[in-house]
C-alpha cells in the first residue's frame, strides 16, 4: 500500500505522463515547417517593384 | 544608397528575429523545467499559445482595418486587411494543429468539439472564405467593401475565442496566469510570445507588400505608349 503510493508520489514529482518527447518533436517540426514554408511563399510572391 | 540602406536594415531585422526565435525556443524546449502534471509534453504550450495569440491579433488588425476601411476607404488599409487575415489563417492552423498534438497525450483524444476548439475552427473555416471571396471578385473596389464586411462578421468569434474557456468551463484549461506558474516558465513563454511576435510582424509586412503592389497593379491606368492613336468611342 505504501509503496504503491509512494510509486503515485514520485510519478506526479516527475509529470504523470512520462516521455512523450515524440509529440513534442511533431509539434515543432510542424510548427517551423509550416511558418518556414510560408516564408517562402511569401519570398516567392515578393514585388518585383517597390510600391510607391 | 537609401534603398540599400533599407535592405540592411531589413536583412538585420530578419536576422534578429531568428535570434530571438531561436534563443526562445532554447527556453521552452531546455532550458524550462517540465510541467509537474503533463511532464515534458507541456513544452508545446511555448509555441501554442504564441501561435494563437498571434492568431487572435492577426483577426484584431483585420477587423480594425475592416472598420477604418469603410470609413475613410484606402488601398493600403485594404492591403493591411488581406495581409493580416492570411496570418490570422496560417498561425491558426499550425496553432490549432500543435494544440491537437498537445491533445492527444493529456486529453486522449486529438480533437474534441470543445467550446474553445469550435470557435477556433468557425474562425478558421471563415477567413478561409474570406480570402477565397477576395479570389473571387474581380472589382477591386466592390471586393475591398465586401470583404471589410465580411472581416467584422468574422471579428465577432474573436472574442468568443478568447473568453469561450471562461464562460463554457469545458475540456480546454483556462488561461493560466504568472502567480499560478512556475517563474521560469512564464520567462521562457515570454520570450517566445516576443519571438513570435516579431516573426508575425516581418509576415505583415512582407504579406502587405505583396497585396498593395497587386492593388496598385490594379487600379492604375497604364500610360500610352508613344506615338499611339487614343480611340475615341
Amino acid at each position: 500500500m505504501m509503496n504503491a503510493l509512494h510509486s503515485v508520489l514520485a510519478a506526479v514529482g516527475e509529470g504523470r505522463i512520462q516521455g512523450g518527447w515524440e509529440y513534442v518533436k511533431a509539434a515543432y517540426a510542424i510548427c517551423w515547417t509550416g511558418l518556414a514554408l510560408y516564408a517562402v511563399s511569401l519570398w516567392a510572391r515578393r514585388p518585383r517593384e517597390e510600391p510607391k | 544608397m537609401e534603398m540599400r540602406m533599407r535592405r540592411r536594415l531589413e536583412i538585420a531585422a530578419v536576422l534578429g528575429t531568428l535570434g530571438i526565435f531561436a534563443y526562445a525556443a532554447w527556453t521552452g524546449l531546455v532550458w524550462a523545467p517540465p510541467d509537474r502534471e503533463m511532464g515534458d509534453v507541456q513544452r508545446i504550450m511555448y509555441a501554442h499559445v504564441p501561435m494563437v495569440q498571434m492568431m487572435l491579433l492577426s483577426g484584431t488588425i483585420n477587423f480594425v482595418c475592416c472598420v477604418v476601411y469603410l470609413f475613410r476607404a484606402s488601398w493600403k488599409t485594404d492591403a493591411l486587411a488581406e495581409a493580416s487575415a492570411e496570418t490570422a489563417l496560417v498561425f491558426g492552423a499550425i496553432g490549432t494543429t500543435l494544440g491537437a498534438i498537445w491533445g492527444r497525450p493529456t486529453w486522449g483524444v486529438y480533437w474534441a468539439w470543445d467550446p474553445r476548439l469550435t470557435t477556433v475552427a468557425i474562425l478558421l473555416v471563415a477567413y478561409a472564405g474570406y480570402m477565397a471571396l477576395r479570389r473571387f471578385v474581380d472589382d477591386p473596389e466592390r471586393r475591398a467593401v465586401w470583404s471589410a464586411v465580411t472581416g467584422i462578421i468574422i471579428a465577432v468569434d474573436v472574442p468568443i475565442i478568447y473568453f469561450s474557456v471562461k464562460w463554457w468551463k469545458s475540456l480546454h484549461q483556462v488561461q493560466s496566469t504568472p502567480r499560478t506558474v512556475d517563474p521560469q516558465m512564464v520567462y521562457a513563454l515570454r520570450w517566445n510570445i516576443t519571438a513570435f511576435f516579431l516573426v508575425l510582424i516581418v509576415f505583415l509586412v512582407a504579406r502587405y507588400r505583396i497585396a498593395l503592389a497587386a492593388r496598385l497593379r490594379e487600379t492604375t491606368v497604364p500610360e500610352p505608349a508613344p506615338g499611339a492613336q487614343q480611340v475615341v468611342a
